[in-house]
């Protein structure tokens, strides 16, 4: 909200520095975003002069080379002009060499087109007088020549470009702000005294310019107001009326509608004036809107309106959404010879709820929607009225009819000073306590020492609780008393949330083994999330948004690698050769009809580093995805049954016998993808032709509910182990889970007296010397006993078992 | 004679075996000595022949002249495998070359920063909380007071999910919609319903607003809610804690103000201000931090919390903004390129 410091001074009548005002208004909650200097700054070698006669300039047919005096007698200078609003004998506002205008535009002598010019003729913009820039400034003839611009235009005012929060909705007008900056400096707001004084009426009596008002919607307007004037005189405002509406960025349209606008910014209070002429059957009823009904509003847009929506109409049509805009149909214009004045008060929710719709927001409907004072509904139609008599003229129709009336009375608030200290934790007088308060316009009511009746005026809608008063001492006795003080952190039992314990033991295990973190939007287009499943697929429509704000973000993540692919390829188009990188965050999921949040790592990388190096380093291949991905398990704070890795046969995405799952989100509560991204795709999408290995894992919110790890420890054995290999030959298809499932079976089936420690795979031979389509497993299984060492022959016989069990109830071959 | 074959052996032994230089050579050389046809081994045979009252004397001599022998070609030995073991060594290195492997990746720098925030309220007592990304209009906006007609109800600022939605591991109060959570207040609320106060905790985590990116909004950025409520929280403990903040952040000259302010679910409210005097091109100006304020009475009433025996502060900022303030970067949407040579900026 813009507020003019000089307008501001009508109601504030203070010794107080505009400096002053700025540096306090955040201080008491009113943050100033910006400050804007109207009217010309200090400026020398400005002055008025008479253009004596011009030519056209003999290089350029549109500049005109114009003989200029400054001083009585013969011309003094030669300048020229680009404008063509002036004649000979003008008084214009001359710029002489040396000059400096606003924006630190320097004026000199210098040469246009071949011919010397000695300064400038000057717009009323460029003087930072006005935003006119259509012409040069024509002045009275009157005005001395010589004389000095700081001489002419004395006036400069300071805008204050507001912020005001939308629970305030009373410091939405000057003298609103002014009761502020009384509260923090003290003194009084000056409020104009009204004029006339009209008899007020619950019903109208038909009259020469209205026959007939009525309030049906009495549910969204309960109290309305009305005061006929007739012969007004409308015409342009005064200067002050025009420089005000100026000040705080409104264009002066006619001296009524004007005055409606100044009273807006001047109290608060938003009124409307009607020309009765052109109302059908002179007549006015706020009712709701008609389904479909159409009204043209002044600023020419036509909107359809709905049975939700008020209306001021006349016997045909509606004349103004009620609260929002009147309609170009029953605009006061220059003949205009009747008018109806509104004021009202509309329920802030079917204001906004209509404004919201119809996608219109004024200065009218911003204060209604935020709830204006139900006192300014009759001082804002005095006050305009007092206006219109004096500026236009007219003669008072009846009497100011008021249908409805709202409720004005002023509710307490059960204050205690001693609460209120316990709650801010220092202390203070009750006697400042009151003063604030009382410096607010709040009534104090002292009930006893300890129990305080506190009553806010009727535009303080927004103080109705204890904590509202604590809210309003802090803000004007200051913030800057409250005392500073040390922490007082006594324990509390609790811990880190697990998913955040998680997280953090990631960034270091990643960031440890080279991976870069990454973090990218949580919004992605449709196609990518239809990468995995399809555009039509029921989980591609569940991820998308209902009302996405552009095409590219439109739907939830359902993995974080694609994410990361943008990223190796936008780093790569970039000549750096960085190969590996992950996120950590949510992605979404459909189980089972229903979306669930998961909780990811994600992360990539370049089967060989791109970067050139003395010495190799050798590839990052699926097993090398393997081992992140189980470390990450790892990291998990509760305990997790062993994967059980499967390859992953066919899809889009990843690279078919050359990628593996693990987990099953439905089941396990967990989901783990690795390996080798599907070459063709990745490359069609992408443009990424290198090997991309990947790892992605999915785990349930729910997973982090279960109890945490706890270590704890077993005996060991101080005794030697004792080794044994077998090889194993078995078809190609054979995995080496299997295979060591198998012999560990067998193991625990046979072993006795002593303990089995492991069972690895610990070489993986094809080729030459075996058959097609076969592969061997060496396996090599580590025993020992807790009390002895262990004798040959049991560990043989045990051995023996298990080659004879493998014989008899497998196909695998013993390679010897 | 013996004696004197003995003595020209260790001679001979103790002339060789320093010049001794492979291990091909020693084996040869020891052969030649105390190998089957060896000298010591011919030297040896020849004690039978010896006359009884001269061996004990002899079989002295000779245990003398195998013990200097054994010395000799040990220390030649012991050189040798030295030596062997140097040259299984490789080529000697170049301290000046760069290592082949891969350097430490990085940590984004908005995790750094986060995590330095979170460090700092867990030095005093605060634990980390987490919340679910997508939430209910129930605990993103009524529980915590802001009515059905706040503007940050609209569809315009809100990423709304279709009324079809329907979440496994986030619960509704009734049949409220779903949306991308606008800010991390939601885990004031399910936290104050799941546990007893005293609670102090902080929550990280990424928010959602509908607005057009541009160098300050991005579609989605982050935030850090701290919340603290127990009996006696004082409006005094909320500018010790957030002073407390703000220096550790921004060193001990920094000053910090609270500039009176409106937010729903706090009252009073208040946004944090604070001024340093080396912050590059944001010195000694107010820049504002975060938004903060005493927990509003109507939270407490939503969660079921007797507002006449609790109190307490909750405080919320931006961690792109705080980045930018420390990292003195001019545009937001860096953060969310990725580009290693940015991302490397921020780590050493």
């Amino acid at each position: 909200m813009k507020i003019s410091y000089n307008w501001l001074k009508q109601y504030f009548k203070s010794e107080i520095s505009s400096e002053a005002i700025l540096d306090a208004l955040p201080l008491i909650g009113f943050d100033v975003e910006e400050t804007e200097v109207l009217g010309p700054p200090q400026m020398e070698h400005v002055v008025v002069g008479e253009v004596i006669e011009y030519e056209a300039h003999p290089n350029a047919d549109r500049l005109r080379l114009c003989k200029v005096k400054t001083a009585e007698g013969e011309a003094q200078h030669s300048i020229i002009c680009g404008a063509k609003n002036f004649k000979a004998g003008d008084r214009v506002m001359v710029a002489l060499p040396g000059a400096v205008l606003p924006g630190n535009f320097k004026i000199k002598k210098s040469k246009l087109r071949g011919v010397e010019s000695e300064g400038m003729l000057c717009s009323a913009k460029e003087l930072n007088i006005g935003q006119d820039h259509d012409g040069i400034m024509v002045l009275d003839s009157s005005i001395a020549l010589g004389t000095e611009l700081n001489t002419l235009y004395s006036d400069t005012d300071i805008i204050f470009h507001l912020e005001v929060t939308p629970n305030r909705v009373d410091v939405l007008s000057h003298i609103g702000l002014a009761r502020e900056l009384v509260a923090r400096f003290g003194g009084n707001v000056e409020i104009p005294n009204i004029q006339s004084d009209l008899p007020i009426v619950d019903s109208l009596e038909s009259n020469a310019v209205l026959k007939s008002l009525k309030v049906e919607a009495s549910d969204v307007c309960p109290e309305y107001s009305a005061i006929c004037i007739e012969s007004v005189q409308v015409g342009p405002s005064p200067d002050w009326l025009k420089q005000s509406l100026e000040s705080v960025g409104l264009r002066s349209i006619n001296n009524i509608v004007d005055i409606t606008n100044y009273v807006l910014h001047e109290m608060g209070q938003p009124l409307h004036a009607f020309d009765s002429d052109k109302l059908s059957g002179q007549s006015l009823k706020i009712r709701h809107a008609k389904a479909g009904e159409k009204i043209t509003t002044l600023d020419e847009k036509t909107h359809s309106l709905n049975e939700s929506m008020v209306v001021i109409a006349d016997d045909s049509k509606p004349v103004a959404i009620a609260g929002i805009m009147g309609s170009a149909d029953a605009e006061v214009d220059e003949r205009t010879q009747s008018i109806i004045l509104e004021s009202a008060y509309f329920h802030p929710s079917s204001v906004r709820k209509t404004a919201r719709k119809l996608n219109l927001s004024t200065d009218s409907s911003y204060r209604f929607e935020r709830g204006v004072d139900p006192k300014g509904v009759r001082y804002g139609i005095e006050r305009a009225c007092d206006l219109i008599l004096e500026l236009a003229g007219g003669t008072l129709i009846g009497k100011r009819v008021q249908i409805g009336s709202i409720d004005k009375t002023l509710e307490s608030i059960e204050f205690s000073p001693e609460a209120m200290r316990t709650f801010i934790g220092f202390s203070v007088e009750d006697a400042e306590v009151q003063s604030v308060f009382e410096s607010l316009n709040f009534k104090v009511d002292k009930n006893s020492d300890t129990h305080w009746s506190v009553s806010p005026p009727t535009y303080r809608k927004d103080v109705s609780r204890p904590v509202d008063l604590y809210e309003e001492f802090i803000r004007i006795y200051g913030t800057d008393k409250i005392p500073s003080k040390h922490i007082a952190a006594d324990g509390i039992n609790a811990t880190d949330h697990p998913i955040y314990q998680f997280n953090d033991a990631v960034g270091a295990y990643m960031t440890g083994k080279s991976f870069n973190e990454a973090f990218l939007y949580t919004l992605r287009n449709e196609d990518e999330v239809a990468f995995f499943q399809g555009k039509e697929h029921a989980d591609t429509l569940s991820l998308k948004l209902e009302n996405p704000l552009q095409s590219d973000q439109s739907h939830l993540r359902n993995s974080l690698i694609p994410g990361l692919l943008d990223v190796l390829d936008l780093n790569l188009a970039r000549q750096n050769l960085t190969s590996q990188f992950f996120e950590r965050g949510r992605v979404f999921r459909m189980l089972e009809g229903q979306l669930v949040e998961l909780i990811s790592v994600g992360f990539i990388a370049l089967g060989k580093d791109l970067e050139r190096k003395w010495l190799d380093r050798g590839a990052f291949d699926f097993y090398s995805a393997k081992a992140c991905t189980e470390d990450l398990f790892h990291l998990l704070p509760f305990k997790l049954k062993e994967r059980a890795w499967t390859p992953i046969e066919a899809s889009e995405f990843w690279q078919p016998k050359h990628s593996a799952q693990a987990g099953d989100l439905t089941k396990e509560g967990y989901e783990a993808s690795i390996g080798l991204l599907n070459i063709k795709n990745i490359k069609e999408r992408w443009g990424l032709s290198n090997p991309i290995f990947a790892g992605s894992i999915l785990i349930q919110t729910e997973l982090f509910e279960k109890e945490l790890k706890r270590f704890r420890y077993q005996a060991l054995s101080n005794q030697p182990a004792s080794m044994k290999d077998l090889s194993l030959v078995v078809d190609h298809s054979v995995l080496a889970s299997e295979v060591l499932k198998t012999i560990k079976g067998f193991i625990a089936q046979s072993i006795e007296g002593f303990a089995c420690e492991s069972v690895e795979v610990f070489d993986v031979y094809q080729g030459e010397g075996l058959e097609a389509g076969k592969k061997s497993f060496a396996v090599s299984m580590k025993f020992r006993a807790q009390d002895r060492t262990l004798k040959d022959k049991e560990v043989n016989t045990l051995f023996e078992a298990i080659q004879s069990a493998v014989l008899e109830q497998t196909n695998y071959q013993i390679r010897k | 004679m013996i004696e004197k074959t003995l003595d020209a052996i260790v001679e001979e032994v103790k002339e060789m075996s320093p010049k001794l230089g492979s291990r091909a050579e020693f084996d040869s050389f020891k052969s030649t000595i105390s190998g089957p046809k060896g000298k010591l081994t011919e030297v040896m045979k020849l004690m039978g022949k010896v006359p009884k009252e001269e061996k004990p004397a002899m079989g002295k001599k000779i245990n003398e002249a195998k013990q200097l022998i054994q010395t000799s070609m040990d220390e030649a030995n012991k050189r040798i495998e030295e030596s062997e073991l140097l040259s299984s060594l490789g080529p000697t290195i170049d301290p000046t070359l760069p290592s082949p492997d891969q350097a430490k990746g990085v940590l984004h720098p908005i995790a750094q920063v986060r995590d330095q925030v979170v460090e700092l309220f867990q030095r005093i007592g605060f634990a980390v909380a987490e919340g679910t990304e997508l939430e209910t209009e129930y605990y993103c906006f009524d529980a915590l007071n802001i009515a059905k007609d706040h503007p940050a109800r609209d569809m315009q600022d809100s990423y709304f999910m279709p009324d079809a939605t329907e979440m496994a591991n986030v619960s509704k109060e009734s049949d409220e919609k779903y949306l991308l959570r606008t800010h991390t207040s939601s885990v004031q609320i399910r936290t104050l319903l799941k546990e007893k106060p005293p609670i102090r905790i902080v929550a990280p985590g990424r928010c959602f607003r509908r607005d057009t990116p541009d160098a300050t909004h991005s579609a989605n950025f982050h935030q850090i809610e701290g919340l603290y409520v127990d009996k006696h929280v004082t409006l005094t403990d909320l500018k010790a804690t957030l002073d407390y903040f703000v220096k550790m952040v921004f060193g001990e000259s920094a000053k910090t103000r609270l500039r009176p302010s409106f937010f729903p679910f706090t009252e009073p409210s208040f946004e944090m201000d604070f001024y340093s005097p080396n912050l590059g091109k944001l010195s000694n100006q107010w820049l504002e931090i975060m938004g903060c304020g005493m927990v509003d009475p109507e939270v407490f009433k939503s969660v079921g919390l007797d507002i006449n025996e609790y109190s307490g502060y909750a405080f919320g900022m931006g961690i792109e903004r705080i980045a930018m303030i420390l990292q003195g970067v001019d545009d937001i949407r860096y953060y969310y390129q990725n580009d290693i040579r940015f991302l490397r900026q921020f780590s050493d």
